[in-house]
């Protein structure tokens, strides 16, 4: 088991945000976790990456327990987050974001790891001086992606890639998240936008104010009438 | 107009102008990072100063070990300071915060007053190189041209670090966007430390120029400067270290050429504060965020 999550409570203040959720991800899987707004994804992608503290619950990478541990450890482990809103540094080039995620790296294994994210993403080396403000969304979210492939995490967790993006964007970008998860990358997606989502996963999980209510391979997930009623639009 | 009294008073313009902006930078750089402002600043630029008298008189330093060992000492100090005083208010509120700060300076003031007693100090004679000279009847001091070289030097060696280098542009993204900083696997905490270290050791170096400029030594002469030199900070845009610069240069020349030409039109030294600070108010209120500064984008 590359990453498995038991039992995690997670609160901000008296809002209690998690109830209890567990989930696993298995080495070289796609998995989503699909839910409302307001289901507590970010809460517990945020929380595994070491953003914030749980209240209890275990969290297993790769075998060790980085629970509570901060997250500029955690990525080191090799498990790096793609964050809500992309969160691009807008008054640092292309080219800086992607060197500050090497910020560990020595320069030759920096620039194998640039070239690559560029190989994916051309656009990202067409504007690789331009200012992260003046990126389109799609483009911020290339290089956000691009971003954690240079931590060099053979684990990705992304929360909602798709947002604000057109539909043909979106379809862009997880045609390369597939393509990275074939090269070794295993994935963990966070979506709002179930039919995207649980075409490219190979399982999923439910997420409803806190609690996981339903899990299952993607296929079935996507015909089970709660999902298509509730996510699906059906 | 006499213009060999003009350039008379552009060089002392640019010498105190540019020691304005060494303490600036360091105002400028953790607010940046941030969004504190350190009001003991001023308290760490007199501590620099006194180290380097403590390193030329008792440890017999010359000028450039001294200054060496001064920055040093100070940017642990200003290391420390973020450790102890104002970490654990990371969360805390503004308020709080600022009253620490006053109170850190305050300590420091007070702790330099029972170490060093209340005689004024000053480097010792030789400590630096004093030789005057004359080119076109303006007359120069080594002094003036090594404090102003020197000023340049520490800022553009600065400006290099902040574009240049992986700490640099850490520094950067905390100011731009603490939240995404450690998903880099940076530490937030290291580029804090980086930043105060850098701020506290440029405001030694000023001290330590200060104290050759004007050699007279006090624990409260953090004060005055440590106060031109934040607003000096905050009329360049506080937070950009361009600004900073920019900023104690203008502050530098406002205040000089002030006494140097209102004697003729009957303002009296006594009023340079005023005017100066007067003169920054206009600035700030044509342009709110400073000479470099943009708005910040309001953070969630
Ligand atoms: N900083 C915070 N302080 C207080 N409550 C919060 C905070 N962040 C999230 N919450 C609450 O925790 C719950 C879960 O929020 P979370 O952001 O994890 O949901 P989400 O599933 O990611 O939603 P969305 O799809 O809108 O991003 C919500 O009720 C939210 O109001
Ligand atoms: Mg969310």
């Amino acid at each position: 088991m590359l990453l498995s999550v038991r039992d995690l409570h997670v609160s901000y203040g008296n809002i209690h945000a998690v109830h209890g959720v567990s989930f696993e991800v298995e080495e070289g899987e796609i998995v989503t976790l699909i839910g409302a707004n307001g289901a507590g994804k970010s809460t517990i992608l945020n929380t595994v990456a070491g953003l914030q503290a749980p209240d209890s619950g275990a969290i297993e990478f790769k075998g060790a327990s980085i629970a509570g541990r901060s997250a500029h450890d955690v990525v080191k482990l090799g498990l790096a987050l793609v964050p809500e809103g992309r969160r691009i540094f807008g008054n640092l080039t292309v080219y800086e974001n992607l060197r500050l995620a090497g910020f560990q790296l020595d320069a030759a294994e920096l620039s194998r790891r640039i070239e690559r994210v560029y190989g994916y993403f051309p656009r990202l080396q067409e504007r690789r001086g331009q200012l992260g403000d003046t990126l389109s969304g799609g483009e911020q979210q290339m290089l956000a992606v691009g971003r954690a492939l240079v931590t060099g995490g053979n684990c990705m967790l992304l929360d909602e890639p798709s947002m604000g993006l057109a539909p043909l964007l979106v379809q862009q970008i997880f045609e390369i998240l597939a393509e990275i998860n074939r090269e070794g990358v295993t994935i963990l997606l966070v979506e709002q936008n179930a039919h995207m989502a649980l075409k490219l996963a190979n399982r999923g999980y439910v997420l409803e104010t806190g609690n996981i209510v339903l899990a299952g391979a993607s296929r079935e997930l996507a015909q089970s009438p709660d999902v298509q009623r509730a996510y699906l639009g059906g | 107009m006499d213009l060999t009294f003009f350039v008379q008073q552009l060089f002392n313009a640019l010498q105190l102008g540019s020691l304005y902006a060494l303490i600036a930078l360091g105002y400028t750089m953790v607010y940046g990072v941030l969004l504190l402002i350190n009001f003991a600043h001023g308290d760490i630029f007199m501590v620099g100063a006194f180290l380097g008298v403590f390193a030329s008189m008792v440890l017999g330093l010359p000028f450039v070990a001294a200054l060496i060992v001064s920055m040093l000492l100070t940017g642990l100090l200003g290391v420390t300071i973020e450790r102890v005083a104002y970490k654990p208010l990371r969360h805390a509120s503004r308020l709080s915060v600022v009253i620490t700060a006053l109170g850190v300076g305050l300590l420091l003031e007070n702790g330099m007053l029972a170490l060093t007693g209340a005689d004024p100090r000053s480097y010792p004679e030789g400590f630096i190189n004093t030789t005057s000279f004359s080119i076109a009847g303006v007359n120069l001091t080594s002094v003036k041209i090594i404090i102003i070289v020197l000023a340049f030097v520490l800022f553009f060696g600065l400006y290099a670090i902040v574009q240049r280098t992986k700490w640099g542009m850490a520094m950067r993204a905390i100011s731009y966007d603490k939240f995404a900083v450690p998903l880099m696997g940076v530490s937030q905490n290291q580029i804090i430390s980086l930043t105060f270290l850098l701020g506290a050791s440029l405001a030694a170096a000023g001290g330590i120029l200060w104290g050759t400029a004007f050699p007279v030594l006090s624990p409260y002469m953090g004060l005055r400067v440590g106060w031109k030199a934040f607003i000096a900070a905050v009329v360049g845009g506080i937070g950009d270290i361009r600004g900073a610069m920019l900023g104690g240069l203008l502050l530098g020349f406002i205040e000089i050429y002030t006494v140097a030409y209102g004697k003729d039109i009957g303002i009296t030294s006594t009023w340079r504060d005023p005017i100066v600070f007067g003169l920054l108010l206009i600035i700030l209120v044509v342009r709110p965020t400073g000479l470099f500064g943009v708005a910040r984008r309001q953070k969630v």
